[in-house]
């Protein structure tokens, strides 16, 4: 591998193979042999009824598979050695797979897939998770060619989710990073995107790849810098999301890939989310069904009990974090049983506030501030759960929409607190 | 002379496509003729052609550009006479120049004295030499040819009140090839040609010659029977002469018209033509190896002919409909560019009058296995005039020099066959032999020098063909070999610069010799071959090992 290059040469070597590309759909994985065959093959199903036409690549960026998952993907290829007339394809597809190197990492996977976007110098390109089985080919249709036909810059999913599928989402990432930067991305945080090559560059320029967030929560640092760049950001209905797997075990990284992302790109950003007043919504292409009813199987009683246990094991730490007033609202809410407990929208859009300004001053360790947010955030989620339990679609959005709304309303306290006045 | 003992000839042809009507008017009647013809062989000898296609030259009412005839034993008038013929005939054997006329055996004019016997009544004598019926519902389902001017395989006939079987224009009647006397007769023409001295024969419309109820009416083994015959009866009494099939049909198809070597000795390649400009398009080499697989093996005495451009338009009969689709949007954009199923522009025109395209386009044609032809004009870039209706827009006087009428006619410009192209870039002050005979660069001199090359070397027409499938798609890369002779070919189908490595380890310790500068490239070794190639490039390597 040369010095200081993410590409290995085996890798160069595949790209000056591929040339110049229209449309590149990228694959990170690791280990994903039992899902990436079928999504491989809805991408390809996708690329030949929607783009023949164009040059078309996929590339697997690969974080060391030990499975079949670098052949499954090879295996998509369409060119003059395979024997198969089957196929009515107009023109080779590449399906290429690069092992990166320092072991799996999100981030490192998409500036793979950035760096060969750049260098194939692709119109489009978008990103799809290996682990996303109910794709179909439309979706590579719904991605791409809002960027490649339609000047956009950054398309972001919608998904057809169960009403408390995306918690995190709809509770603090969304939200949040709707009232800082002032654009309604509902998924800022997504599994599938598109973006632009020129995205694709001016991302791959910023000087985020030797931080955390260059390795973990980089997906939202590049919804992020698509809306702080001024590009043309879109979103486009896809289907089905496939219900991720939500072991309690995982929300702390999430909170770090999300949260944590977001909080750092605070810093660099002050004088762009300082001056942002209210939200605008971005154009919603394809759009369609988004929230389903079928009943969801979640431990609300684990929830309310970590979320009480936290506020009690991390006194110390919130003490440092969080203003009196709030830490004692927090307190009190942590009193009461189950029944009468609520961790209204004022007093959580606070709490985050109060941990985004925390984290800038960094108080303490910044990844403990991400940490403790978990626990709280937990508590919030019991209390969305149990206000909507009998709530329609319809009923959801709004009391999303509603505190949306709050945390915009209540994001001029941030500043003061950022700027010392608090 | 040609040397009639080497029956292979068509092998080792280069074969320039000529309607004598385009050539040279030496009776300044606006019409091209055979004196003409001869006048102009020092240009085709030049070139380094060294058999000509003649495109039918037989008496006829020209409603289909002479593939109507209306005697086969005689020359059109405007063209001049047996004599003249003979003339030319005699004038291109001495510079070593084949010449191949072109019989339609499927179908005559509704002129030709044969039908206007046949119409007269039920019970004439000739009734039986065309495909009559009483009603049009027979040969159902068999698809119609010009679809944009013909709206069934049976038109009536008001004098003898039935309707009779035409595959073509409604004036062009299908012979009928279950008659003896038919098949006796077209035996006679051909011969008296033969007689004549032509060397070979190019057999329009070869599929469509005999019909069956319940068939496709195409490629029956009736019509194979027909053409066996002919050709025994050829071989017997000529020997060395070649018959060539125009057979617009799948390549397991058109395999059957070589027969075990008792058919055809050639037959066109029709579904690689359009191929070639689609991967140059899609710069992917994919479509041209794809139906080059799908080509069968021939016998050993048959041989393949390839062409990029013709007097018909290019066809996209032999294509998918999405490829259809793509080659219209590319390449006619302009509804006036198409024509029946197909593309009615010549070379340059197509090619955005690139000259790298151009070159690289008839390198491959030079390359490939097979006997390539060059269309008229093309040697020069010539364009087209896609406003002049059927395909009459690529058929315009060919273009000697920048002067009168191009040099074609000293007759009144409003008195030729046909306009002259006239526009700035394609016009003949712009594109034209005498300029181009004056620079070395010129396209013609270019011609000269691959034709040249190709000519000296007989593994491109008796050669094996081997593709190497380097990842990199846009190269197309292939090995000829003749024995001890090698040659490797690599194709830039990109317009941008690429890189490639070829698996030439089979070859390794040979020196790539460059066959048009003769420069010698680095020796192969252990490692894949590295070549950079420029937009469009093409390099021909001779491998020696010494």
């Amino acid at each position: 591998m040369a010095d200081e290059s993410i590409l290995t040469d085996e890798f160069l070597r595949q790209l000056i193979d591929v040339g110049e590309a229209d449309v590149l759909v990228g694959v990170p994985t690791y280990n994903n042999a039992a899902t990436v065959g079928q999504v491989v093959q809805a991408i390809r199903a996708g690329l030949l009824k929607y783009f023949p036409r164009e040059r078309a690549v996929i590339v697997n960026a690969d974080g060391g598979s030990r499975d079949s998952t670098s052949d499954l993907v090879r295996g998509a290829s369409i060119n003059d050695l395979q024997h198969s007339t089957d196929l009515k394809a107009l023109r080779t597809l590449h399906s290429i797979s690069a092992e990166y190197a320092g072991g799996p990492a999100t981030g490192t996977a998409l500036r793979t897939i950035l760096a060969s976007a750049e260098l194939l110098r692709v119109s489009a390109c978008a990103v799809v998770s290996p682990e996303s089985t109910t794709i179909e080919p439309e979706w590579i249709e719904r991605l791409l060619r809002p960027v490649y036909k339609g000047n956009y810059d950054f398309v972001t999913p919608l998904y057809r989710r169960h009403k408390f599928d995306g918690l995190l989402m709809s509770n603090l990432v969304y939200p949040m990073t709707r009232a800082f930067y002032g654009k309604r991305v509902r998924e800022p945080y997504a599994a599938e995107f598109s973006f632009s090559g020129q995205l694709a560059s001016h991302f791959l320029g910023q000087e985020i790849w030797t931080h955390e967030v260059g390795q973990t929560g980089t997906e939202i640092a590049l919804t992020i810098s698509a809306i702080t760049g001024g590009f043309r950001l879109a979103q486009s209905f896809l289907g089905d999301k496939p219900r991720a797997d939500a072991r309690s075990a995982d929300l702390v990284d999430a909170m770090r890939q999300t949260v944590g992302a977001m909080f750092w790109s605070l810093e660099s950003n002050v004088s762009l989310w300082s001056a942002n007043g209210q939200s605008q919504p971005i154009p919603t292409l394809c759009e369609g069904q988004e929230v389903t009813l079928e009943p969801l199987r979640i431990n609300r009683k684990r929830l309310f009990d970590m979320f009480r246990s936290g506020v009690a094991e991390l006194k110390p730490v919130l003490e440092s974090i969080l203003s009196p007033v709030t830490l004692s609202e927090l307190q009190g809410i942590a009193a009461l049983d189950e029944d009468n407990f609520a961790y209204g929208d004022e007093l959580w859009a606070r709490t985050v506030y109060e941990f985004a300004a925390s984290y800038h001053k960094a108080v303490i360790s910044r990844d403990h501030v991400v940490q403790a947010l978990a626990p709280l955030y937990r508590g919030r989620a019991f209390t969305f759960l149990v206000q909507n339990r009998e709530a329609s679609a319809e009923q959801v959005e709004q009391n999303i929409e509603k505190f949306c709304l709050t945390c915009e309303r209540l994001k001029p306290s941030l500043l003061e607190m950022w700027n010392g006045r608090k | 002379m040609p040397t009639p003992q080497d029956q292979f000839w068509y092998k080792d042809a280069i074969i320039y496509q000529v309607h004598v009507r385009t050539f040279f008017d030496s009776n300044g009647d606006g019409i091209g003729d055979f004196r003409g013809l001869a006048q102009k062989l020092d240009h085709l000898q030049e070139l380094g052609v060294n058999a000509v296609w003649l495109m039918p030259f037989f008496p006829s009412p020209l409603r289909d550009d002479g593939y109507d005839i209306a005697d086969y034993f005689s020359v059109h008038s405007s063209y001049g006479n047996l004599d003249d013929f003979k003339a030319f005939l005699q004038a291109a054997h001495d510079r070593g120049i084949r010449v191949i006329v072109e019989l339609v055996l499927n179908h005559t004019s509704d002129q030709h004295p044969w039908f206007q016997e046949s119409r007269k009544s039920r019970d004439n004598p000739k009734r039986n030499w065309y495909v009559w019926s009483d009603t049009d519902t027979k040969y159902k389902g068999v698809r119609i040819i010009f679809v944009d001017t013909e709206l069934s395989n049976w038109a009536w006939d008001p004098v003898s009140k039935e309707y009779y079987w035409h595959r073509f224009f409604s004036h062009q009647p299908d012979l009928n090839y279950d008659n003896p006397a038919v098949r006796e007769e077209m035996w006679v023409v051909m011969k008296f040609w033969a007689e004549m001295g032509v060397d070979g024969f190019r057999l329009d419309a070869i599929p469509y010659l005999v019909e069956r109820e319940g068939t496709s009416c195409e490629n029956l083994p009736e019509t194979h029977a027909v053409m066996r015959d002919l050709r025994a009866r050829l071989d017997n009494n000529y020997p060395g002469k070649m018959l060539l099939a125009e057979a617009n049909q799948w390549p397991a198809d058109l395999r059957a018209y070589f027969g075990e070597g008792d058919e055809f000795h050639m037959a066109f390649h029709f579904p690689l033509m359009p191929r070639m400009f689609m991967g140059l398009k899609l710069e992917d080499r994919k479509p041209i190896t794809e139906i080059l697989k799908q080509t069968p093996q021939i016998p050993s005495s048959c041989q393949w002919c390839l062409f990029l451009r013709n007097h018909d338009e290019l066809t996209l009969e032999m294509v998918t409909d999405v490829e259809r689709d793509y080659m219209y949007d590319q390449y006619a954009y302009d509804k006036h560019m198409r024509i029946n199923v197909g593309i009615r522009r010549r070379l340059a025109p197509l090619l955005d009058n690139d000259r790298r395209r151009i070159e690289l386009m008839n390198g491959m044609l030079m390359s490939l296995p097979g006997t390539p032809i060059v269309y008229y004009g093309d040697e020069i870039g010539m364009g087209d005039n896609v406003y002049l209706g059927d395909r009459n827009g690529v058929r315009t006087p060919m273009q000697w020099n920048g002067g009168w009428n191009a040099g074609f006619s000293t007759a009144d410009p409003e008195s030729l066959y046909s306009p002259l192209v006239l526009n700035p870039v394609y016009g003949y002050q712009a594109v034209n032999v005498e300029s181009q005979k004056r620079f070395d660069h010129s396209l013609l001199c270019w011609m000269k020098r691959i034709l040249k090359v190709r000519k000296a070397n007989p593994v491109f027409g008796r050669g094996s063909i081997e593709f190497l499938y380097p990842a990199n798609h846009r190269i197309l890369a292939y090995m000829r070999q003749l024995e001890k002779e090698s040659i490797l070919v690599v194709n830039n189908l990109s317009s941008t610069a690429q890189a490639v490595e070829l698996d030439l380890s089979r070859f390794k310790g040979n020196i790539p010799i460059e066959m048009f500068g003769r420069n010698i490239f680095p020796r192969v070794g252990d490692l894949p071959y590295l070549l950079t190639l420029g937009p469009y490039q093409f390099y021909w390597f001779r491998l020696r090992k010494i």
